[in-house]
């Protein structure tokens, strides 16, 4: 375990490079000087030059990076353009709301499409199955800032049950939680049906039922327990699908999350947070993926000798 | 698996297994029926899709009456208006709804079709809003069709740009392996690691918005999707009987790619290309919704979406519709996705 443990780890490192090395170039290929971005458009000469030695803009490529990885390791991701205060800060105002809304829109996910999965199993072919899967056919379809717009519409807006944007109480949370959960809870169901199914066909289950056993034991006890070790490994990557669906959802509830952050910050082309943000939710999804591939391993042990 | 000669015995089989799902005709009518409108835009709009009206700001999907002025059947409107105070006022007067109208001139597909025939029109003074206005008094059935066009070229460019580059690294990765497959799989990580759209957003970051920026960004997002799927293909190919035998043969690796390979992996490749299609449009909509992608006056989808949140409470037709568009679409190419799937999968015949 220890040596897969290691393994898996190490296969981290370059990604983790390479992503740094997408952020750092990001500034650098976009059209316009790199330092006038970095400084923001009304930049005074002195400000600029002062960006120019911060950031080594005047020296050669290897050493701007080289200064750029050593920034970024101690923690130092420069100052916002806008606000002028340090770009670290603002992720750590704005991160916990993200992680707040994706936790709320995962339970929502769980408690929706793992149930729906395992009725759609249980009746195979039935209507109940065809409208659960098309159901979850229309929800990865669904735009989900269409589906924020009509929720609001329909429950904020029409019969005030929720408020219609920001953040606060619980309240604030269930709609966003909502919207953000559709593709997820869809791409759940399926996958939970698709993982009931092919249990359900197992000789064990058979045996289960030929000893004669409830239903309800050999459904819950016997199969779903096995069914649910790929489901909750496709829940744990969900989860870095919510991070990027919460840049879309977070806009349209005006959501104080990392996500209206970064699109606020690219349309006031305000470099340094966008590189800061896309670095937080790319690092985010990476270290999201290393734990649920670890917990994989941890869960079934045919994983780790391959 | 088939076998690498009986793709002309096992075609007809898949053809019917998947004219048999109701399901893939489903999504063979959405498709259907977003290319016609895409092809034909001028002449199913019956308005110019930047034509402003101030007099038609946000006035919401009209109503049709069955009975004329004198009781005859057909289809009448009346004219719906704002007044200079923002009030909405409906006229007395019927006119009659006719098909085949002449109207507008237009002209599409660069200059090679020319008309001023529309599918419907009033006979009238008046304007006839099947959907409703936007903010500046714009037709929005005319706008959902000009940006089926737009929808479609996003679509269709993107899903090119992700094959012409996916497929060929997948391929060279999958059976050569080796320097050139590790290094392209670490860059493939890295794409990956800025997950679904944001990969997208980061390049309209770098790029710039605008339209031509949301094809490319979308198509780069598809990218590593292909290489992967490819390259796991190539690699359970490689190690087959006629891989070998092509090889003992003689015949050149392109050959063998390109006559013996790919032709074996083109149906998973086919499938993600329907998925992507639908991935594509939903992100250059939410692109124009965040206000990255197209920009104003184009009616693009996503971007009609945002102009109508701000009047969401008043004039919902203006975010719905669009909505709408969006996902019958994006429905209608993850159907056929589904669909060709379960044909092309042999373990289900």
């Amino acid at each position: 375990m220890t040596t897969y443990i290691f393994r898996r780890l190490l296969t981290v490192i370059p990604t983790l490079l390479g992503v740094l090395l997408a952020v750092f170039l990001m500034v650098r290929l976009a059209p316009g000087d790199p330092a006038q971005l970095l400084a923001g458009e009304f930049a005074t000469p002195e400000a600029l030059a002062e960006i120019r030695k911060r950031f080594g803009l005047d020296q050669p490529w290897h050493v701007q990076l080289g200064l750029y990885l050593v920034n970024v390791a101690r923690g130092d991701l420069g100052e916002s353009v806008r606000t002028r205060k340090p770009v670290s800060y603002e992720l750590a105002t704005y991160f916990p709301n993200t992680l707040r809304l994706t936790l709320g829109a995962m339970l929502v996910a769980l408690l929706v499409g793992i149930p729906a999965g395992i009725v759609a199993a249980l009746r195979p072919g039935t209507v109940f199955d065809l409208l659960a899967m098309l159901g979850a056919l229309i929800g990865v379809s669904m735009p989900v800032f269409w589906f924020g717009l009509m929720a609001i519409l329909i429950f904020a807006v029409g019969l005030g049950w929720f408020p219609v944007a920001g953040t606060g109480s619980l309240w604030h949370l269930v709609l966003p939680a909502i919207t953000l959960s559709t593709g997820t809870t869809a791409i759940l169901a399926r996958m939970t049906r698709s993982a009931m199914l092919e249990v359900l066909s197992q000789d064990y289950i058979r045996t289960a039922r030929a000893k004669g056993l409830p239903g309800r034991v050999v459904v819950f006890k016997h199969a779903l327990r096995n069914a649910l070790i790929p489901v909750v490994t496709v829940a744990g990557l969900q989860f870095g699908t919510l991070l990027e669906g919460a840049v879309i959802t977070e806009t349209v509830f005006a959501w104080p999350g990392i996500g209206q952050l970064l699109v606020g910050s690219i349309l006031a082309r305000d470099y340094p947070v966008v590189q800061g943000a896309v670095l937080l939710i790319a690092v985010a999804f990476i270290l999201i993926n290393l734990v649920v591939d670890l917990l994989y391993g941890a869960i079934d042990p045919r994983i780790r000798y391959e | 698996m088939s076998e690498p000669n009986s793709s002309q015995q096992t075609a007809p089989r898949w053809r019917r297994r998947l004219f048999r799902n109701p399901l893939a005709i489903a999504g063979f009518t959405f498709i259907g029926i977003f290319v016609l409108v895409a092809a034909f835009a001028p002449f199913i709009a019956p308005y110019s899709p930047v034509e402003q009206n101030l007099r038609g700001t946000y006035v919401p999907p009209m109503r049709i009456e069955l009975r004329g002025p004198e009781g005859q059947l057909g289809l009448w409107v009346r004219e719906v208006s704002r007044t200079p105070l923002g009030q909405l006022e409906v006229g007395k007067e019927l006119y009659p709804l006719r098909f085949f109208v002449r109207g507008e001139p237009w002209s599409w597909w660069g200059g090679l079709l020319k008309s001023d025939l529309h599918l419907f029109g009033v006979d009238g003074p008046i304007k006839f809003y099947l959907l409703g206005a936007d903010e500046q008094g714009r037709d929005i059935l005319s706008r959902l069709c000009y940006g089926a066009w737009i929808s479609l070229s996003i679509g269709l460019i993107a899903v090119a740009i992700g094959l012409a580059v996916g497929v060929p690294v997948g391929l060279l990765s999958g059976y050569y392996g080796g320097t050139f497959d590790l290094l392209a799989q670490r860059v493939v990580e890295v794409m990956l690691s800025f997950p679904g759209i944001l990969l997208a957003i980061v390049l309209v970051a770098t790029l710039g918005t605008g339209l031509t920026n949301v094809m490319i960004a979308v198509g780069i997002a598809a990218i590593p999707v292909y290489a992967r799927l490819v390259r796991g293909s190539v690699l359970s190919l490689r190690e087959r009987e006629f891989v070998e035998a092509g090889r003992a043969l003689g015949s050149p690796d392109a050959r063998i790619l390109l006559r013996h390979i790919l032709p074996n992996a083109l149906s998973p490749i086919i499938v993600q290309s329907s998925l992507q299609m639908a991935v594509a449009i939903l992100f250059a909509a939410g692109l124009g919704f965040l206000g990255l992608g197209a920009r104003p006056p184009e009616p693009e989808w996503g971007l009609m979406l945002a102009r109508g949140r701000e009047y969401l409470a008043t004039a919902p037709h203006v975010a719905t519709f669009p909505g709408l568009a969006i996902m019958f679409v994006a429905l209608g190419f993850n159907l056929l996705g589904d669909a060709l799937r379960d044909a092309l999968d042999p373990r289900r015949g």
